[in-house]
């Protein structure tokens, strides 16, 4: 009798365990990052107006009517007006560029960490995540004083003679790259690295045992086996980056109008929240499907591990 | 099997015997696959009791049941006549050594060992003496304070042991323990355990897939094939009297001979081979005339014959292929009918005086008790 | 050759675009000059502004509050989902909640922001809560996306994990909390430390989210020295940066310390 109270007991403190565990998490991220999404859609289909929240309710009750009042003229502006389309244009080439300037310079870095003596990979490995503990504004903010005309790169090519003039790179879409690819090049280096150093050695050794060269080789079996690690890094590095803010706002000008910037302004300084929505959701349709393919590539890479 | 007149009844022997573990119907189904399919069995106190079988034949899911890390589809788990089916491992009078030996690596030697004594809250005065008891059984006083990761491994297999005996189990249950240890080591350690299960008078169930493991340790030996029991015997009854062909050609070295019952003289039954050669083999199961068997004989049973003339038990064959064993050299002969038959002879001579030579032509023979007739 | 020294080249230079402009800003932090690219010697002048500043300082101490907050259950709900994703292999809505759990690592900070202000606004318009913005709601932004960062960690972590010894602990007489609390948890203790200076850090880091969820009086470290270099470079920040980095080069210095006695 004890014993079956004991088991019964047991049964459903694990089966609560298990509640809790999965539950907590979940239930947080449904009611403050999906919930929030719906809300967006929600106010993005309202009008802009004069109170506190400045937006128009969808649904009115009166003459024991519910009329419910869905105002597409947000989408139609952002998909209408060049000032839009420009800007999304820009963010999404803005970001492809980045991402193929952080792949160059992250795949070679990833691969000499995976291939370097022991000693060497755990403290070239931490270079590489150190920066993530620093702060990403801070790291934005050096390059201010690097860039601008009187900045530290300019003095020091005007010292050596090399030019005659400052160059203008602040407040272009130069410096806007420059921003990304530093901000971001650990997000393509550590998935690269992880991929890379999971490759078996052996493998390079058959093929030259069959008789191809180290290009060969690099070309037809390292490249192929790291697809998986390119296409992460590379996610990593586009999706935030089409979004990004902070960079376009500090480094960026008037050439370089981002998406997430001009969200910014609509919300901050227009106050216009229902194009704010609009503009987020835009990004975020944009954004799905890189990432549901991401999503689907990491599953399958890990059934295969497993 | 036979009983040996003198000897007292071992307690599988025994009616009157109460088992101390009794698997009832068995069964654990994963989806569609039957990693136990419906075994039933009986371990006496006492027992050195091995669970042989190739990868996947489900002996640790056996063991596994049996610690409650599993729990049955269905059937009944009786440990000391109580019924454990629902109890959950750390409620069951059992202990288990892992395959890999899953020492704690956050915790000392000493702290592992304490682990399980913590949990029965035992007072710290005995808690101390039983660590070093257990630490002097088993040769390791010097590792107390060192962590798993500085032993090696034949270290870590005497920890891991020292940690399961030290809450005194009546039942020890042990996955692969000498899996991960090199040859020499493992027979080092193999009449060890033997030793320390007498001494300690625990019921052992191992599992393993090391025949020769299983021959030199256990009691009794349950051949595993498919999630099913094929056969429980002692290890010279499975190696003598195996109850299949599947048993027999798992277990050592295997010549198989079809054919159909012919004749049974006294104990002996005459077989009747496809291409009309005869055996002639002691047997006391009855046999229906027709009945389709095997002959089973083992290698080292088969000697070479200076009689020519032809007979039961008697085959002409060819020397294909020789293999040098140092102590023993095996025959690969092919006879006249189209068998492959093994032959293993001991070299009382040295290599250079052997007599048989690749090629050459042999009469090979066999007694009429020294294999089995097989009809399963 | 060529190959091999065209490789080292970009990789060198890889390394030194990381790292040279966070030093050149180390090292102009003790300029003497207020115009932040000219020499003019060394001073500690800035490092004692940056002590003066009385906004400054209420901003880093609410960023602190809220960074420890933060990390504090973003490292208990992550282990929480770390540990059912590991655990329960199939359960209902699996796909949904990795989902869900992977989106904020990628999310861009604007739309997360955005979201969430929406949320609040008609939270508090709909059930009076959470009362005004502010700690609570910039908090509550910080830990749903840090639980993101958190549960990777710990889930590269749990997957290393031998479930025998888990069960080993279980054979022992070990019940499933004592399991939990005597093996998982001290074998996972690294991971967790980790997980938790990450998120303490992606909080203090956080501008753009805090913005919008904060409101009048909670201005975080971010958005103080946002809104001081917008206009250019102060000398002031660059050595409140370099303070800033000093912090996190102790921590991180501290935990490996701890990591490599573990080992």
């Amino acid at each position: 009798m004890i014993r079956q109270l004991r088991q019964g007991f047991s049964k459903i403190y694990r089966g609560w365990g298990r509640r809790l565990g999965i539950g907590l998490p979940y239930i947080w991220l449904i009611i403050f990052f999906l919930l929030p999404f719906l809300i967006v859609l929600k106010i993005s289909l309202s009008e802009p107006v004069l109170s506190q929240p400045p937006y128009s309710a969808l649904t009115t009750f009166s003459d024991s009517m519910l009329q419910i009042k869905l105002n597409l003229s947000n989408y139609l502006l952002v998909s209408e007006d060049e000032l839009y389309l420009d800007a999304l244009m820009n963010s999404l080439k803005v970001a492809l560029v980045s991402t193929l300037l952080c792949l160059l310079l992250g795949y070679p870095m990833a691969y000499t960490i995976a291939t370097v003596q022991q000693r060497w990979r755990h403290i070239l490995l931490m270079m590489i995540i150190l920066p993530f503990w620093t702060s990403f504004l801070i790291r934005v903010y050096a390059w201010i004083g690097i860039l601008k005309p009187q900045g530290i790169l300019n003095n020091l090519l005007l010292s050596l003679g090399i030019i005659d003039e400052p160059l203008t790179i602040l407040h272009t879409q130069l410096a806007v790259y420059i921003g990304i690819v530093y901000s971001y090049l650990p997000f393509m280096v550590l998935p690269l690295y992880a991929n890379l150093a999971k490759l078996n050695q052996n493998l390079l050794e058959a093929a030259a045992d069959l008789g191809a060269r180290p290009v060969t080789s690099f070309l037809r079996i390292t490249l192929p086996l790291s697809l998986p690690g390119i296409i992460a890094g590379s996610m990593l590095v586009f999706i935030p980056a089409v979004g990004e803010f902070v960079i376009p706002d500090l480094l960026g000008g008037p050439d370089s109008l981002m998406v997430g910037k001009l969200m910014w302004t609509e919300f901050f300084s227009n106050k216009d929240w229902p194009l704010a929505s609009a503009l987020a959701l835009t990004i975020l349709i944009i954004l799905v499907v890189p990432f549901i393919a991401m999503q689907r590539l990491h599953q399958r890479y890990e059934d295969r591990d497993s | 099997m036979l009983k040996i007149e003198g000897k007292p009844l071992e307690a599988w022997q025994d009616p009157s015997a109460r088992p101390y573990v009794q698997l009832q119907r068995v069964t654990r189904q994963y989806g569609d696959l039957y990693a136990v399919d419906n075994v039933s069995l009986d371990i006496y106190q006492g027992e050195f009791f091995s669970l042989l079988g190739s990868s996947g034949c489900g002996k640790s899911t056996l063991l596994r049941l049996l610690a409650g890390l599993e729990m049955p589809s269905s059937g009944r788990i009786l440990i000391d006549g109580v019924d454990v089916t629902d109890v959950p491992p750390y409620l069951r009078p059992v202990n288990m050594m892992f395959q890999s030996y899953a020492l704690f690596p956050h915790m000392s030697v000493e702290n592992n060992i304490a682990f399980g004594l913590k949990q029965e809250k035992l007072p710290a005065l005995e808690r101390e003496q039983r660590i070093d008891q257990m630490l002097n059984l088993l040769h390791i006083e010097s590792l107390r304070k060192r962590r798993p990761d500085q032993l090696s491994g034949g270290q870590k297999q005497r920890v891991a042991l020292a940690r399961s005996l030290a809450k005194l189990p009546k039942l020890l249950l042990l996955d692969e323990p000498l899996g991960a240890l090199d040859k020499r080591l493992r027979e080092n350690t193999q009449f060890e355990l033997v030793n320390l299960q007498e001494k300690l008078g625990i019921t052992f169930v191992t599992v393993t897939h090391d025949q020769e493991e299983a021959m030199t340790m256990s009691s009794r030996i349950a051949v595993m094939h498919e999630g099913q029991i094929r056969q429980v015997d002692t290890p010279s009854g499975i190696y003598e009297f195996p109850n299949s062909r599947f048993v027999a050609g798992f277990v050592g070295s295997i010549n198989l001979f079809e054919g159909r019952v012919m004749q049974r003289i006294d104990d002996e039954v005459l077989i009747e081979g496809a291409e009309g050669e005869h055996y002639r083999m002691r047997s006391y199961q009855p046999l229906a005339i027709g009945l389709p068997v095997a002959v089973a004989v083992r290698p080292e049973k088969v000697r070479l014959s200076t009689d020519l003339a032809d007979a039961p038990n008697r085959i002409r064959g060819k020397v294909q292929d020789i293999a040098y064993l140092g102590d023993v050299s095996i025959f690969h002969l092919l006879s006249a009918s189209g068998h492959k038959i093994q032959m293993t002879l001991t070299n009382t001579r040295p290599i250079t005086e052997q007599s048989l030579n690749w090629g050459e032509e042999v009469v090979i023979e066999w007694d009429a008790d020294a294999g089995v007739v097989l009809t399963e | 050759m060529k190959w091999r020294n065209l490789i080292m080249g970009l990789v060198a230079f890889g390394y030194a675009f990381l790292y040279i402009p966070v030093m050149l800003l180390v090292i102009y932090s003790f300029n003497e000059s207020r115009l932040v690219t000219v020499w003019g010697g060394f001073s500690f002048k800035w490092y004692g502004e940056v002590l003066k500043n009385e906004s400054l300082l209420n901003a880093a101490w609410l960023s602190l509050r809220i960074a420890t907050v933060n990390a504090t259950f973003a490292v208990a709900l992550g282990t929480l989902a770390a540990y059912s994703l590991n655990r329960y292999r199939r359960f209902r809505g699996r796909g949904g909640f990795e989902l869900l759990l992977a989106a904020p690592l990628v999310m861009p900070d604007v739309i997360i922001g955005l979201s969430l202000l929406l949320l609040f606004v008609s939270l508090e318009q709909l059930i009076g809560w959470p009362p005004g913005r502010g700690f609570t709601t910039i908090s509550i932004a910080h830990i749903t996306f840090s639980l993101a960062y958190a549960a990777v960690v710990i889930r590269g972590r749990i997957g290393q994990l031998d479930p025998l010894l888990e069960e080993a602990a279980m054979d022992l007489g070990a019940k499933p909390f004592t399991v939990f609390l005597r093996i998982t948890l001290p074998l996972l203790a690294p991971a967790l430390i980790s997980a938790w200076l990450l998120a303490f850090t992606l909080s203090l880091d956080d501008l753009v989210i805090a913005s919008f969820v904060s409101g009048p009086g909670s201005t975080t470290l971010p958005m103080w020295i946002y809104s001081s270099v917008r206009l250019g470079v102060k000398p002031e920040v660059n050595a409140l940066a370099t303070l800033m980095l000093l912090f996190v080069v102790i921590i991180v210095l501290f935990s490996g310390r701890i990591f490599n006695r573990k080992r």
